[in-house]
């Protein structure tokens, strides 16, 4: 509780004239709660009379002025090579009667935008909106914030309104807020009866719920780490609509889609970002229309365990704070979280709460320009087979791309839209990088028509590369299947560099493709083979008759039989592995058939990388981003990860 | 250059192509990008050469199966355009009878006989008789999505039409839900892209975008249940545009689009 100088008092009339004032001042967009038919939204105030602060929740959180359901991100001109301007046009706004769940809610996402990679977007409109809460008066049916500790709050306002019947206390909660009252109310001091009045509200507020959870907050995680696979999930999502209403209407449900819109002249167009939700199946689409989390009930699962584990051992608060909207917008009634909590109370609890998460650090981007592409030139393309091609790019900034090897960047195509694509080349002194793209999607498939001195956009350099470093003084057994050879050229550029060639003992590389015209960089494989102590094995997996092959055929697998045990220490080796999802398990039972540790081998996993940054969630497997903590992973640290190598 | 595009209707009230006829001065934008070739509602001239194809309409007889083939054999690319083109539409509300004894209840004891105009069999969607590359769903289309697909195509990409349920875009337009209002509406299970237009307006979906999933009966009752809905109104409403999706003996069958 706020000392007494702290809150001040004022009457009913006069709180009028204060929304009024604030109406009328044309520096700020008023915004309050509003009556929409049977329900409440918040929405642009005209009139105090409008106001409805008894109300019980509202349809959409005030999560819509954060993070807009349509946000312009920028402006592009198609006619130019490369033309991108940002939208930086905003007007500050006051958020009148936000209830306490919903500042709490807010500030969660404030630590999901702001804390670490900054959203340049999301920090601009918070900086410019002024909160003004107001104690519940009414709950909604729904609700259990009770439960959640969320039905009153100390801080995350600006002011803070309580109503005590015959006239209003406003608690001040920052200088922003107190200018703001000083500016447009007239109010006097609050005395000891009133302070122990706003006391007694609050109180009371927690007596009027009548929804309960059995499961504390704090214990959720543990709950859910014990009952992954309990049959509650696939029982309850039985009913499921796949209608995400439940993600759009929460208050701390954050991820996000970006489209490029396009006018009818294709003359110019904008990139936008909308709401997107983990129950909508093409969620986790990726360029080549592979679906991960495809069943229904896994996806009706991730968003429990975002909401209940994953975030909470991240960031150390539980996603939800129980203001009842999903339960409410869920016409088959399975997505209340109270009712699944209480569901699994009385089943077992487990203490390893981080087994679905791993702690890694990630590289941050402290001007947090993390969504505007960087112009580049595409120096050089060379079709290499049907539907691969090479492209040489260099950044227009004339800076290097600074990666590792492993990473991978955003390849941005205006109108078009942004592909992830590994960086295929070694860090090497050259200005610019390479980039092998497979034509898939969208954006593949219009790099495909492009030809030298082209523009292009790049984001990046993204994730955690490979680990060089620890690297030293070890064999190097490096397997790749199809495209994972790209990546994986990075990795062999970049060790096989005179510079740092000595640091690494010998080299294996296995390499394994569909049939012989999809092998890709065979010359620069010969290259690589004449270097000192490296070794390079290539097969097949079907030859033709009509095709002129003469190595070896059959799955990749064949090779490591023929890897001689004695020359590999199999303590000193560290093995790599970058291939399609479904070659990881056989590879990897070769590996533990030669005697690696799983903790010296490395895999490079593919998953939908929207944004690079860890914040529009397509790329997560269970807790953890493959954009920002991956995509390159040791394998100990996700071999228990279940939706790691489904 | 530009992509040659000419429009064809079937059985349909042609509303979907005066929709595009509608866009008034953003045609100009359009006859950019595109040489329009043929388009009966607001040009004389024809081609048959053309590289779009773009179909209004459903297919009720052989003589419209035949003059379909022709234009698929000649476009690149055929685009279905409306309802009636992309599911069927309101024509397939004759599908739950007999065609012998829709005729007789139409035209009585009319003589036609031999008259091929009248050679009718149940009501098909364009993709029952020929491949469809791209779908602009709706009865009637949206003039935003016509103008997404159409510079999707002269941008070189595909097209992506929403495969989610129109409930995500009236959340976002912070409906009350309709269920609340005690009406029953297809919006959970229908296709979006239309910006929820008919929820936001106080109108429940009738499905003309196509029915994307159908929940199980056992949820569908229960949902019938706990809003006070009668299972007359949910029929009618799924008979609109998807009457073969609707089952009047079983309800709505368990098809899962997540479930393979």
């Amino acid at each position: 509780m706020k000392k007494t100088k702290d809150i001040r008092i004022i009457t009913k009339n006069e709180f009028k004239n204060f929304v009024n004032n604030m109406i009328k001042d044309e520096y700020y967009n008023v915004i309050g709660v509003k009556e929409k038919g049977i329900k409440y939204v918040f929405d642009s105030l005209e009139n105090a009379d409008d106001l409805r602060l008894d109300y019980d929740v509202t349809i959409l959180p005030p999560k819509k002025y954060f993070l807009p359901q349509y946000e312009k991100m920028m402006d592009f001109n198609l006619r130019e090579s490369f033309n991108v301007k940002k939208d930086n046009s905003i007007k500050p706004m006051i958020l009148l009667g936000v209830h306490p769940y919903d500042i709490i809610a807010i500030q969660q996402t404030d630590k999901l935008y702001l804390d670490a990679q900054k959203d340049d977007f999301y920090k601009k409109r918070r900086d410019n909106i002024i909160i003004i809460g107001v104690d519940i008066q009414k709950i909604s049916p729904k609700s259990f914030a009770g439960s959640m500790k969320t039905h009153v709050t100390d801080f995350g306002f600006d002011l803070m309104i309580t109503n005590l019947e015959d006239k209003y206390a406003i608690t001040i909660g920052s200088e922003k807020g107190r200018t703001l009252l000083e500016k447009h109310g007239k109010t006097k001091s609050a005395d000891s009866t009133d302070v122990k009045k706003i006391r007694e509200i609050r109180k009371k507020i927690l007596s009027q719920y009548t929804r309960e959870l059995k499961v504390p907050k704090e214990e959720w995680s543990n709950v859910l780490a014990a009952n992954y696979n309990h049959p509650i999930w696939e029982k309850r999502s039985q009913k499921c609509m796949e209608c995400s209403s439940c993600t759009m209407v929460c208050p701390t449900c954050y991820c996000y889609d970006v489209v490029d819109d396009v006018s009818l002249d294709l003359k110019e167009g904008s990139r936008i970002r909308t709401w997107d939700g983990c129950l909508i199946r093409d969620f986790t689409k990726i360029g080549s229309g592979e679906v991960f989390r495809d069943d229904i009930s896994k996806r009706y699962r991730h968003r429990f365990y975002r909401k209940g584990n994953y975030l909470p051992e991240r960031y150390g608060f539980v996603a939800c704070v129980g203001c009842g909207r999903c339960g409410t917008a869920c016409l088959p009634n399975i997505a209340d979280p109270c009712d699944v909590i209480n569901d699994l109370s009385h089943f077992e609890r487990s203490e390893d709460t981080s087994r679905f998460f791993i702690k890694q650090k990630s590289k941050v981007d402290e001007k947090g320009v993390i969504h505007v592409p960087r112009s580049a030139t595409i120096k050089r393309a060379e079709k290499l087979t049907e539907n691969e091609m090479f492209f040489e790019i260099e950044l227009d900034d004339h800076k290097k791309l600074g990666h590792k090897p492993g990473q991978f960047v955003e390849v941005s195509i205006f109108g078009v839209g942004e592909a992830p694509i590994s960086v295929s080349s070694g860090s090497s002194s050259k200005l610019s990088f390479d980039l092998v793209v497979r034509r898939v999607g969208n954006v593949t498939s219009r790099l495909f028509k492009m030809k030298p001195g082209d523009k292009i956009g790049i984001r990046g350099p993204f994730g955690n590369g490979f680990d060089v470093k620890n690297f030293e003084k070890k064999h190097l057994l490096l397997s790749s299947g199809g495209l994972g050879i790209a990546p994986m050229r990075s990795l062999i550029q970049y060790v096989l560099d005179p510079n740092n060639r000595k640091k690494y003992k010998d080299i294996t590389i296995l390499y394994g493709a569909k049939q012989p015209n999809a092998l890709l960089f065979l010359d620069e494989v010969k290259e690589w083979s004449k270097v000192h102590n490296v070794k390079c094995e290539i097969t097949v997996d079907e030859c033709a008759e009509s095709d002129c092959w003469t190595g070896c055929t059959g799955l990749i697998t064949t090779l490591y039989p023929k890897i001689k045990l004695d020359r590999y220490d199999s303590e000193n080796t560290i093995a790599v592995i970058i291939g399609p999802p479904v070659v990881y398990k056989y590879i990897i039972k070769c590996l533990e058939t030669l005697g690696i540790q799983d903790g010296n081998i490395y895999v490079s996993l593919e998953r939908r990388m929207k944004c690079g940054v860890g914040k529009c969630g397509h790329c997560q497997i269970n807790g953890v981003y493959v954009c920002k903590e991956g995509p390159v992973f040791n394998y100990n640290q996700i071999k228990d990860l279940p939706e790691a190598f489904e | 250059m530009k992509p040659r595009v000419a429009f064809f209707d079937f059985s349909s009230c042609e509303g979907c192509q005066l929709q595009i006829a509608d866009l008034e001065e953003e045609i100009l934008d359009l006859i950019e990008i595109v040489d329009v070739v043929s388009f009966r509602e607001v040009m004389k001239e024809h081609s048959d050469e053309y590289d779009i194809a773009i179909v209004e309409g459903s297919i009720m007889r052989p003589m419209d199966e035949h003059r379909l083939r022709k234009i698929r054999s000649r476009a690149k690319t055929l685009i279905a355009l409306g309802a009636c083109a992309t599911i069927g539409g309101v024509n397939k509300i004759r599908n739950q009878w007999p065609t012998e004894e829709v005729i007789k209840e139409v035209y009585k004891d009319a003589d036609i006989k031999d008259n091929e105009f009248f050679n009718v069999y149940p009501t098909k969607a364009v993709n029952e008789v020929v491949p469809v590359d791209y779908y602009i769903h709706g009865c009637p289309i949206t003039r935003d999505e016509f103008k997404k697909v159409i510079t999707a195509l002269a941008l070189g990409k595909k097209p992506e039409i929403p495969n989610y349920p129109v409930c995500v875009e009236c959340k976002k337009n912070e409906n009350v839900c309709l269920f609340e209002l005690g009406k029953f509406c297809l919006g959970p299970i229908t296709r979006a892209g239309c910006g929820a237009i008919c929820p936001s307006k106080g109108s429940p979906c009738d499905g003309c975008r196509g029915i994307l999933s159908k929940p199980d009966v056992e949820c569908v009752m229960e949902l019938l249940e706990r809003y006070d809905l009668t299972y007359e109104e949910m029929k009618s409403r799924c008979m609109m545009y998807n009457t073969e999706s609707f089952n009047p003996k079983d309800g709505m069958t368990i098809v899962r689009r997540g479930r393979k």
